[in-house]
């Protein structure tokens, strides 16, 4: 069987492209390497309802309805805002089965516990065969040893990627309620923290129905220099954070981990011939608004698109155009200037001193005036992307 | 928590064959040499696949939750990196 196009991956850029490309009448197969679509995948998960508007969004299964952001800075300054747009919380395992059956409704194939290895001129070689297709869309995510290997990108480097490590603590909704001020079973809350000890990074706690997510992320090149482990930081900025006491009485569910790439398209070709990239193996993530999911999706929806008629050039130019994805393309700068370690220090201290000085009138600091423009501009950047 | 226990919130299938692999033990130990203990991979494995036992490097590599970092981290480029074969390996509940 020739398939019109061959996903490697079913995550959200993966589903999205088998999704568009089956729609348009394309003989479409979609190949996972997990037992279920999600299985390996890992994120908050806080997604913009708007950004998966490709599928049919009604039957998204959320968690809950994020309803407040909130932003803790280094313990001390904490901002919260009502998000303007829908924001929900989801498992990912539940929304990369949702957007996989959406792909399937289409009219796609998705083979399960098979592992593509290689791309061919002919299509793909996996670890049960070779399957032939006319284009190849690789939505393999961060860790993109097909796109690599094929010489369509160069690897990460320890300084664009960052390591993160999520824990799921579980008790009954009610608790949860509790603990976060919630009014009800529908509404969740989501809340950003930035540390800087042991090394600086950024956290993040969702609220799921019965049970809540904290991780955090940390610049791989931090931890190969202070010679740390992430599972170590994420016990102390815990400990700091006061999550330990948050998450009482919960029990740990589930342990996971992955990188985020920070670095991308458009320094990377988004295609090369029939070969397509989508999502993470494109680096398309947003880190200033924690956005992977949306870019992912949009990508993939355009992927699978161009894919289907062999159009190389017009998938560059349609990323290019996208709102969404060229915000993450604009903010590449401005990450490399605030996730430097030593201006990430700088910023918490400063916005610590900030708040305190604030709360007890005394407004004179003067590194706060040379810096709190830029400052400013960072917070809004932090907080924009949900409001 | 120790990291080991944590691992057991997981489901694992174990591929019988390992996914990783040091392509040249030697470098390792200039390696040690240039950048001390804990070296680059065993400070960014969040699952401690990794240990350095002196003389060279011992991988648990069916703990792996297949994040993906140790490969970057190596300065040497000293990682053979695959997935598990099947989809075997570990799965998430949440994810
Ligand atoms: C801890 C953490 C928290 C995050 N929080 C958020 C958040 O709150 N909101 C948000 O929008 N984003 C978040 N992100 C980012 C988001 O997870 C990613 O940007 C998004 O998952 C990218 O989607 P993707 O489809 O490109 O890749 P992935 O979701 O990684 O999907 C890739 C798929 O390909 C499969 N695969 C890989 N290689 C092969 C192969 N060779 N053969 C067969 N199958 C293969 C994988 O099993 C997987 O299913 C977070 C990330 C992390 C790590
Ligand atoms: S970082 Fe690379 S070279 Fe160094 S010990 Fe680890 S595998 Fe060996
Ligand atoms: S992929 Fe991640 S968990 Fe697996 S060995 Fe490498 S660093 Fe450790």
């Amino acid at each position: 069987m020739m398939y019109d196009v061959i996903v490697v991956g079913a995550g959200p850029a993966g589903s999205a492209a088998a999704f568009k490309a089956a729609k348009m009448g394309a003989r479409t197969l979609v190949v996972e390497r997990g037992s279920e679509p999600g299985a390996k995948n890992v994120s908050g998960a806080m997604v913009r309802v708007e950004d998966l508007s490709l599928f049919d969004v009604k039957t998204l299964p959320a968690e809950r309805e994020v309803k407040r952001v909130r932003l803790v800075l280094g313990g001390d300054l904490q901002v919260e805002i009502k998000p303007k747009e829908r924001l929900v919380n989801v498992g990912r395992l539940k929304l990369d089965k949702w957007m996989a059956s959406q792909a399937e409704s289409a009219g796609a194939l998705v083979i399960t516990k098979t592992t593509a290895l290689k791309v061919t001129p002919e299509g793909i070689i996996t670890d049960r065969g070779p399957v032939s297709g006319k284009s190849i869309v690789l939505a393999e995510g961060a860790n993109a040893i097909l796109s690599i290997g094929s010489g369509l990108r160069r690897d990460l480097r320890p300084e664009e990627t960052v390591q993160t490590v999520k824990e799921v603590y579980s008790l009954n909704k009610d608790e949860v309620n509790k603990r976060f001020g919630l009014t009800g079973d529908q509404e969740g809350i989501a809340v950003r923290y930035l540390f800087q000890d042991p090394v600086p990074g950024a956290g993040f706690l969702y609220t799921y129905r019965d049970s809540v997510a904290f991780g955090i992320g940390v610049h791989m090149s931090s931890l190969i220099s202070h010679r740390i482990r992430p599972q170590d930081v994420l016990e102390e900025v815990k400990r700091s954070l006061g999550i330990q006491e948050l998450v009482k009485g919960f029990s740990l569910r589930e342990y996971s981990a992955k990188i985020i790439p920070e670095n991308g398209f458009p320094s990377w070709r988004p295609c090369q011939g029939n070969v397509y990239l989508a999502g993470d193996a494109l680096g398309l993530v947003n880190p200033i608004t924690f956005n992977g999911i949306g870019p992912a999706v949009i990508s993939g929806g355009l992927a699978g698109e161009h894919a289907v008629n062999g159009e190389c050039h017009e998938y560059e130019t349609s990323l290019l155009r996208d709102r969404i994805i060229s915000q993450s393309v604009k903010v590449r700068p401005l990450v490399r200037e605030l996730l430097n370690e030593r201006v990430m220090r700088n910023y918490i201290s400063m916005a610590t001193n900030l708040s305190s000085s604030w709360v007890s009138g005394d407004l004179s600091m003067t590194p706060l005036k040379e810096n709190s423009f830029t400052l400013l501009k960072h917070v809004l950047l932090l907080m924009g992307a949900t409001s | 928590m120790r990291v080991e226990e944590k691992l057991y919130t997981l489901r694992y299938k174990r591929d019988e064959e390992p996914h990783l692999r040091i392509i040249n033990p030697q470098q390792c130990l200039e390696c040690e040499r240039e950048y001390g203990q804990p070296q680059p991979c065993i400070s960014v494995c969040p699952a401690n696949v990794y240990s350095w036992n002196g003389e060279k490097l011992i991988l648990s590599y069916e703990n792996c939750v297949e994040c993906g970092a140790c490969r970057i981290a190596c300065p040497f480029h000293n990682i053979s990196w695959n997935y598990p074969r099947y989809g075997l390996g570990m799965s998430l509940r949440y994810g």
